[in-house]
Parts: structure tokens; C-alpha cells; sequence
């Protein structure tokens, strides 16, 4: 006994050194399963406020470049919409049509505009943090956009700041989008490297495209509405099975300067959310039978 | 000091990425400045709690801080390794008092050893061993720059 505790005493750190060793494995691997917890990321409100403040002094820097990039896009859909508005209306005769739709179309989501206060780029795994929180109706698994297109999905909220695990997110993300006007569908996904190329898998072989079409989001994965821009397809490859297309795309959103973001919440997606939980309930239960 | 390198870490150095993969990850001087015969446990433990703060702003958790935990009982042998024989007992591990080519020894090794296992660690289940030694060695040469920087002010 008396050895035994003059052996503790004497190696009394490497127990020490043990017991942190094991702590912090443990956070490194529970991360992914941690839903409940934001003490340990940048949505906690210490972090939060020091990026905030940080964020606030280096937003002026990039501003001029930001604005002009948003007035050349919201004159490009200005057009795009009249167009549309005037092809729309030969058709159906209705020139009022339109806009009613637009607006019912509108109604269904919440925008939540935020301010990106931490970012990444060059990990593999990249989390942004915003500075709106669940206080002002954010909540995990709400898509996240910008003026030139997807950013990424809402993770962990505190009250006042999110986590949003960007596109830039090997392990994490897959967003399901879809080729603009032909309806093909598949995920986007990134390997890491290049912040500006991603990869969209299991796109059919019979589907018909050409490069420079656009990538949007498909509307099918209940966290983007349809139509939200992701970029352009640059080159095609086949799938390492053969059995798909693997498309890279350039990707319209600068991850490298985000600063005014939009959490999107549609209001059906809780509805659709759990249909489809039923529908895959009452499936395992059939086959359990 | 704790203060400064963590704040110094996150708002200034996590956002330098040179050639798009090299981080100086300069909070290890923290590791490497304890005296000899310092409280091993108080080493351990107030490592372990920098390395866990710079996770929490860096999204990170668990990984600087199982890393500087590793690093933190590396340099409690390692500076007996280099402190010359009748040294003092509590001796300070500066570039003043070790001498210049051993306290490079000492804070050469420890920062190597933590870039190795940090970007292991965060490359985990996404291995690429010639990036891996990239981010490694750029790093690595990055955060010892920073180390002299910092020690040759603070020694004069």
C-alpha cells in the first residue's frame, strides 16, 4: 500500500497527463455527435463577441469589392426577372399571374439576414460562424446563402450565434442540388484543397448537359428551396464504380470573402421533415415484421 | 502571457495561411517556456486548458489541447536533456540563460513534435501523407521564426 501511493505520488503527472489526454480524445471524437453542446466551438457567447468585434473592424476593408459584386448581380436578376415577367405573361395572357405566385412562392420562406464573424477556408473540415442565434429563429439544419449562392447549413445554435458547417466541409457536407432547367439531381461534395472547386456525384449517365451550365440547389434536401445558385459545371468525369457522372464545378460563392449571409427557413420543412420520418418508420417496421 | 498568445493566436495567426497550408502556431511557446522542476501537473494543466481555448475559437475541440497536453510533459524531460549539468534547479528555459543553440534545440524539437501530431490529428480520417508533411514543415519553420522573434525581445 505504502509503495503503491509513493508510486502515485512520484508519477503523479503522468496520471494527470492521462486523465487531459483522455478528456480531449474524447471531445476530438464526440464532436460529430455533440448536437447538444456549444461550449466548446465559436458559437459560445465569449468567442462569439471577440470575432464579432474582430469582424466589425475588418468588414469596412472589404466592403467596396462586396457591394459592387451584389449591384452587378441585382442588376443581372433584374433583367433575368422582366424577362421572365414578359415571357410569362405571352404565354399565359395573365400579365398579373406572375407576381402573385412570386409572392405565395416568397411567403413560404423566412430570410434571416446575418454577418459571417468567423470563417475558414484551408481545413479540411470548416465550420462559419454567423451572429444570429436561435433568439432570432435560426435552428440547426436551416440552409445558409449568400448574394452568389450556397454557403452551407446551420449546425449548433447558441442564443445569439450559430455554427454553420460550410460547403467547404469534407466529412460533413452534401448538398443536394440539380442542373438549372434539366432537373438532373446530385450532391455536392468537397474533397478539400481549391476553396473554389467542388464536386457533384451520382449525376445519371443517360443525363443530357453542357459545361458552363449552372448548378442549383435541387429543393430536395427539405434545407434549400429549389433555384439557389451553386455554380458552374467545369469538366465531367466518370464515377470510380462507372456507374454515374462526377461533375466539377466552379464555385459562384467567394468562401474566401463572406461577410453578409442568409439563413433561410422554410416554413414546410418541419412538415416535410416528419412525413418523411413516418415514411421510413413505418418502412423499418414493415420489414421488421 | 496566456492571454496575449491566445489572442494573438486566433485573431491574428490562424488567418495566415502560407502557400495556402502553413500556420505559425506560436501559443506552443507557452509549453516551452516552463522552468525546470516547475510542478509537472500545473504544466499539464494549464497547457491543456490553452490548448482547449484555441479550440474553442478555432472550432476545433479536443485537438490543440490533446496536443499541447503531449507537448506540455515533452518539455518536462526535454529540459533536463538540455540543461547543462550543474545548472540551477529551477532553470528558466529562455535563450538567455540556456544559451542560444540549446534553448533552438529545445524549442525546435517540442514545436516539431506538436505540428506533427496537430495536423495528424486534424487529418484524421482524411490522410494525405505529402500534405500532411507540408502543412507540417511550413508550419513548423513558420511558429520557430515567431518563437525567436518573440524570445530575442523578451531576453534583452
Amino acid at each position: 500500500m505504502r509503495n503503491l501511493l509513493d508510486f502515485l505520488y512520484k508519477y503523479h503527472h503522468w496520471l494527470v497527463f492521462v486523465l487531459l489526454e483522455v478528456v480531449s480524445v474524447v471531445l476530438l471524437f464526440k464532436y460529430n455527435s455533440y448536437q447538444n453542446s456549444v461550449w466548446f466551438t465559436s458559437a459560445n457567447a465569449v468567442a462569439g463577441k471577440v470575432y464579432e468585434m474582430e469582424s466589425k473592424v475588418t468588414s469596412y476593408m472589404a466592403m467596396a469589392e462586396l457591394n459592387e459584386q451584389l449591384t452587378l448581380r441585382n442588376i443581372y436578376q433584374e433583367r433575368q426577372l422582366d424577362q421572365l415577367r414578359r415571357l410569362y405573361a405571352e404565354v399565359t395572357k395573365d400579365t398579373t399571374a406572375a407576381e402573385r405566385e412570386e409572392l405565395a412562392f416568397l411567403s413560404n420562406y423566412q430570410l434571416i439576414p446575418a454577418k459571417v464573424v468567423e470563417n475558414s477556408i484551408h481545413k479540411a473540415e470548416n465550420l462559419i460562424t454567423i451572429d444570429k442565434g436561435r433568439k432570432d429563429g435560426v435552428e440547426p439544419d436551416m440552409g445558409v446563402a449568400c448574394g452568389n449562392g450556397v454557403v452551407g447549413v446551420v449546425y449548433l445554435v447558441s442564443d445569439h450565434y450559430s455554427v454553420v458547417i460550410s460547403a467547404l466541409n469534407a466529412a460533413s457536407s452534401r448538398i443536394s442540388c440539380s442542373i438549372r432547367n434539366r432537373g438532373y439531381f446530385g450532391y455536392l461534395h468537397w474533397y478539400g484543397g481549391d476553396p473554389s472547386v467542388a464536386y457533384v456525384e451520382d449525376v445519371p449517365r443517360h443525363a443530357k448537359f453542357n459545361l458552363g451550365e449552372w448548378m442549383v440547389t435541387s429543393g430536395f434536401s427539405s434545407i434549400f428551396p429549389s433555384g439557389v445558385q451553386v455554380g458552374k459545371i467545369e469538366q465531367v468525369y466518370n464515377s470510380s464504380d462507372g456507374l454515374s457522372y462526377k461533375l466539377k464545378v466552379r464555385l459562384s460563392t467567394d468562401f474566401g470573402n463572406l461577410r453578409d449571409v442568409v439563413v433561410i427557413s422554410d416554413k414546410s420543412i418541419a412538415e416535410r421533415a416528419a412525413l418523411m420520418q413516418a415514411a421510413r418508420d413505418s418502412i423499418s417496421y414493415k420489414q421488421r415484421q | 502571457m496566456f492571454v496575449a498568445l491566445l489572442l494573438a493566436q486566433v485573431l491574428i495567426l490562424n488567418h495566415v495561411h502560407l502557400l495556402g497550408v502553413g500556420t505559425p502556431l506560436l501559443y506552443v511557446y507557452f509549453a516551452i517556456t516552463f522552468r525546470r522542476n516547475f510542478p509537472k501537473w500545473l504544466v499539464l494543466v494549464s497547457c491543456f486548458l490553452l490548448g482547449l481555448l484555441i479550440d474553442v475559437f478555432s472550432n476545433t475541440p479536443g485537438l490543440a489541447a490533446s496536443t499541447m497536453t503531449l507537448v506540455a510533459l515533452a518539455q518536462t524531460y526535454l529540459i533536463d536533456l538540455v540543461a547543462p549539468r550543474d545548472s540551477a534547479e529551477d532553470l528558466e528555459a529562455s535563450a538567455k540563460v540556456l544559451g542560444l543553440s540549446k534553448f533552438v534545440t529545445l524549442s525546435a524539437l517540442l514545436t516539431l513534435l506538436y505540428c506533427l501530431v496537430f495536423f495528424a490529428l486534424e487529418a484524421f480520417n482524411f490522410f494525405d501523407v505529402l500534405l500532411w508533411l507540408a502543412r507540417s514543415v511550413i508550419s513548423f519553420v513558420l511558429t520557430m521564426v515567431l518563437i525567436l522573434a518573440v524570445e530575442s525581445v523578451r531576453s534583452r
